[in-house]
């Protein structure tokens, strides 16, 4: 079933490459008369509740597109929560072929169906860009004897179990792969490792600076005010690059630890979307992440721009999700 | 000296005319969201959000704030009249506020809610402006094996909500605890009485449930028996008389600092407040078996209580930037998108901001009570209303605030299913409120536990062993023994006399 759908998609993904060259070439050159633009009010689905991380990806996007005129069209946003994202990818999946239908995503779109809590998952969608990314931190508290991510890893090996790490999601989703992932690539058994699964980053942070826990994983944009307060320390970024927002913090790849983690956010439509959508799409998007008021908002939050194409954006996807995949393995969660 | 020129400095900027004009704007946005059923704090700052964008961060946060505590304290105004609370903070104030109002003391209920919101969130701002840096501690101080004991002595209150029958009452709260475990288990990720429905997978909102059990129920109720139904006469009298001040006074003030601290701390918030603080007075008071037939007291107490918590969840989101409820989430989320990023900097960085939105607090709590007392009489008038008109209206604004939250038909069947189960309890004299109670405590004392047992690798002597959780259970234990003793004694008084006497 899933083999038969990654055959068909590999063609629109191929057209859209090819869709790539050409618009590369419109840009310069003149109109090619062939080119495709929105009709209708284009609609951005937020797959959750107003004020979280989906949603206000959603409501700068729009904001910034309208305000900068990169569409002739109006851009609404609409929050479709539930089922930790399935509700609202269900409801992209039901308007296929509707270019006006797009929706923002992030790494739950590979985790929600591999838990197998979603009827659908990235590949019954068309990846359109990939916008930016936040990276993970790997949290002590202030008062921690732990100094180092070498000091953590010596703990996890004496005694993976003792050493009790939060996180603000469920076992097998974001955070716990990130830590999962990471103790794998430096060498301890992943499988045994102590993981509290917290609602929330927030509350998972908040156990690690009353000192419940030992250690604890968490998005850098979280993070970074209680780093830079001295309230917790953090260890190392899931990054392959030092990260702008946390210069003093070391990435894995330096540590020597061969592993990074994206939480990655983009913006996908729904099935069957024609190369011309696409490409529409593709350069929308590119130029709204040249926009100032983006580059604002983006380092507000704690983002890093990792802008990628539909072609690129659907490889890296494929490719995460192979790697989740051994991951999940590794844990005995899949 | 310096929290007083900080907070001077933090009247100049709330007094400017455009911050006072958001503080009116956020706080009767706030109140008339939250008098609609359904309709509470998170929709009332969600549907702000999209307002305040754009706009300058202290003047949005001042306006969202105003939102915040406008909304929980219009929803203690929709549990009074009408039975239907829209957020779980206001579900303590419908005990005894609901009875009040059908006995045409409506009027009264909602001046003793407004008193006692302004009392809650005066404290309150009091306790943040002193303390929250230090509190900032307190806030993290509570990790799982001591949210287990918060949640255990709350659910205490099973047995004085339960009524005359505590089986019955257990049984409601076992329920309750049952809805709570439907959806994804946080724990595991495993999928409980989810039957394959996505809908499921994120639990039951409270809100569904509640306004089920409550407003669906009692629209029923009233549709099954004849003639007319709401409150009669003598509606609009909000007069309170010297005695009903005394009497109000003190569950006012304790339930304001209880409420404070208990919202200090991020997981257990206004909810857990309201019920303790109810739970509190209802076991201190020399009429505390009157309580839940139209006490003033059970009015005052979970009002201030919700105010109070209130105000209390700002200190993690402001000094940690740690949302302590879902609400706050929210509220965190709104304020990072304008730039402001609350933590242990803020004060340093954006003294302005903290300090303004504090003495936003203190004339926000002044523009509700003026806003409120003179509302009071037309608000009131809601129960003068036909039958034949109020019922359908109480029906539609359920199911608006039911379909509102996630725009989904599988809600307001559940819905439905939930005003038949609460019709059905209140035929048969099951109470609906350890229901309610188990379901916002119990999921909460679950995933406690199973957190506090994994950090501590299986290990139980967690509970007892750290100071904190052990005096909560002890308390929860201490809570219950005057039941356990007075239920002993009428068996033991019943066998005396023989079987004669049947229980009345």
């Amino acid at each position: 079933m899933s083999g038969t759908r990654a055959r068909t998609r590999a063609v629109p993904a191929a057209l859209a490459a090819s869709a790539l060259v050409l618009a590369g070439c419109g840009a310069e050159g003149a109109d090619d008369g062939g080119e495709w633009t929105p009709q209708q009010p284009i609609e951005i689905t937020a797959p959750a509740d107003t004020g979280g991380g989906w949603d206000t990806l959603a409501r700068t996007s729009s904001r910034i597109m309208e305000d900068a005129g990169l569409v002739d069209q109006s851009v609404q946003v609409v929050n479709k929560p539930g089922g930790g994202g399935a509700i609202g990818w269900s409801y992209i999946a039901n308007n296929a072929g509707d270019p006006h239908k797009l929706f923002v995503t992030s790494p739950p779109i590979l985790f929600v169906p591999l838990a197998g809590e979603s009827d659908h998952d990235h590949s019954d969608f068309t990846p359109i860009s990939r916008l930016a990314t936040e990276y993970m931190t790997y949290l002590v508290p202030a008062d921690s004897p732990m100094e180092t991510f070498d000091d953590l890893v010596d703990e996890l090996e004496d005694d993976p179990g003792a050493v009790s790490v939060a996180g603000g999601s469920a076992p097998g989703s974001m955070d716990h792969v990130a830590l999962a992932g990471a103790a794998d690539a430096a060498g301890v058994d992943a499988g045994e490792l102590n993981y509290v699964a917290f609602d929330g980053g927030g509350e998972a942070t908040t156990a690690l600076l009353g000192g419940h826990v030992d250690a604890a994983v968490s998005g850098a944009g979280e993070s970074m005010e209680l780093i830079e307060a001295g309230e917790v320390k953090a260890l190392a970024v899931s990054a392959s690059e030092r990260v702008d927002v946390l210069p003093d913090v070391p990435t894995l790849t330096e540590l020597g630890v061969d592993f990074t983690f994206d939480i990655w956010r983009g913006v996908m439509g729904p099935p069957d979307m024609s190369q011309e959508e696409i490409a529409y799409y593709e350069s929308v998007f590119a130029e709204m992440m040249e926009q100032d008021s983006w580059k604002e908002e983006s380092s507000k939050l704690g983002w890093t721009d990792t802008y990628q194409d539909s072609a690129d954006f659907e490889a890296f996807l494929d490719e995460k999700h192979t790697e989740f995949v051994d991951i999940l393995d590794e844990v005995g969660l899949q | 000296m310096d929290t007083l020129t900080q907070l001077v400095s933090g009247f100049s900027v709330a007094l400017s005319p455009e911050n006072l004009l958001f503080v009116f704007v956020g706080v009767l946005a706030g109140t008339i969201i939250g008098i609609l059923p359904g309709l509470g704090p998170m929709t009332a700052i969600a549907l702000m959000i999209p307002v305040a964008f754009g706009m300058d961060p202290t003047t949005a946060i001042i306006m969202l704030a105003g939102v915040y505590y406008g909304a929980v304290f219009g929803g203690s105004t929709s549990s009074i009249l009408l039975n239907a609370p829209g957020i779980a903070g206001t579900v303590a104030t419908s005990f005894d506020g609901y009875p009040m109002a059908r006995d045409g003391r409506a009027g009264k209920a909602l001046a003793v809610a407004a008193i006692a919101s302004f009392v809650g969130g005066t404290v309150g701002v009091v306790g943040l402006m002193l303390i929250a840096p230090t509190l900032s501690k307190v806030a993290v101080s509570f990790g799982p094996a001591e949210y287990f004991g918060l949640m255990v002595l709350g659910l205490t209150a099973v047995v004085s909500l339960a009524g005359k029958n505590v089986t019955k009452g257990l049984i409601s709260a076992v329920v309750g605890v049952i809805v709570a475990l439907v959806g994804i288990d946080s724990a595991t990720g495993t999928l409980r009485f989810t039957f394959d429905r996505p809908e499921l997978y994120e639990g039951i909102d409270f809100l569904i449930v509640a306004l089920g059990v409550f407003a669906l129920a009692e629209v029923f109720v009233l549709l099954s028996r004849r003639g007319h139904g709401g409150a009669q006469g003598g509606v609009t009298s909000l007069r309170l008389s010297k005695r009903e001040v005394r009497a109000m006074t003190p569950p006012a003030l304790r339930g304001s600092v209880l409420g404070f601290f208990t919202g200090v701390l991020p997981g257990a918030g206004a909810t857990v407040a309201s019920f303790l603080s109810y739970s509190t007075e209802k076991r201190i008071a020399s009429d505390g078996d009157t309580f839940g037939t139209g006490n003033i007291k059970g009015v005052a107490a979970p009002e201030a209580g919700n105010n109070g918590a209130a105000i209390g969840s700002f200190v993690p989101l402001l000094t940690l930037g740690v949302p302590g409820s879902g609400t706050t989430a929210i509220l965190l989320g709104a304020l990072l998108v304008l730039g402001v990023r609350p933590g242990p900097m803020m004060l340093e960085q954006h003294p302005g901001v903290f300090w303004g939105v504090v003495a936003s607090m203190y004339i926000g709590s002044i523009v509700l009570l003026i806003l409120n007392l003179p509302l009071i009489p037309l608000f009131a008038k809601v129960l003068n209303t036909p039958k034949a008109v109020l019922l359908p209206l109480v029906v539609v604004f359920c199911v608006m605030g039911v379909y509102g939250l996630s725009f989904s038909v599988f809600d307001l069947w559940l819905l439905i299913g939930f005003g038949v189960l609460g019709f059905l309890m209140r035929a048969n004299s099951f109470p609906a409120a350890p229901l309610i109670l188990g379901l916002i405590l119990g999921g909460l004392m679950e995933r406690n536990m199973r957190q506090a047992l994994q950090i501590s690798g299986g290990d139980w002597s967690v509970f007892v062993t750290k100071p904190i959780p052990a005096v909560l259970l002890a308390l929860a234990a201490a809570s219950l023994l005057p039941t356990v003793v007075g239920l002993i004694r009428r068996r033991r008084a019943r066998a005396d006399r023989g079987w004669e006497v049947p229980a009345a």
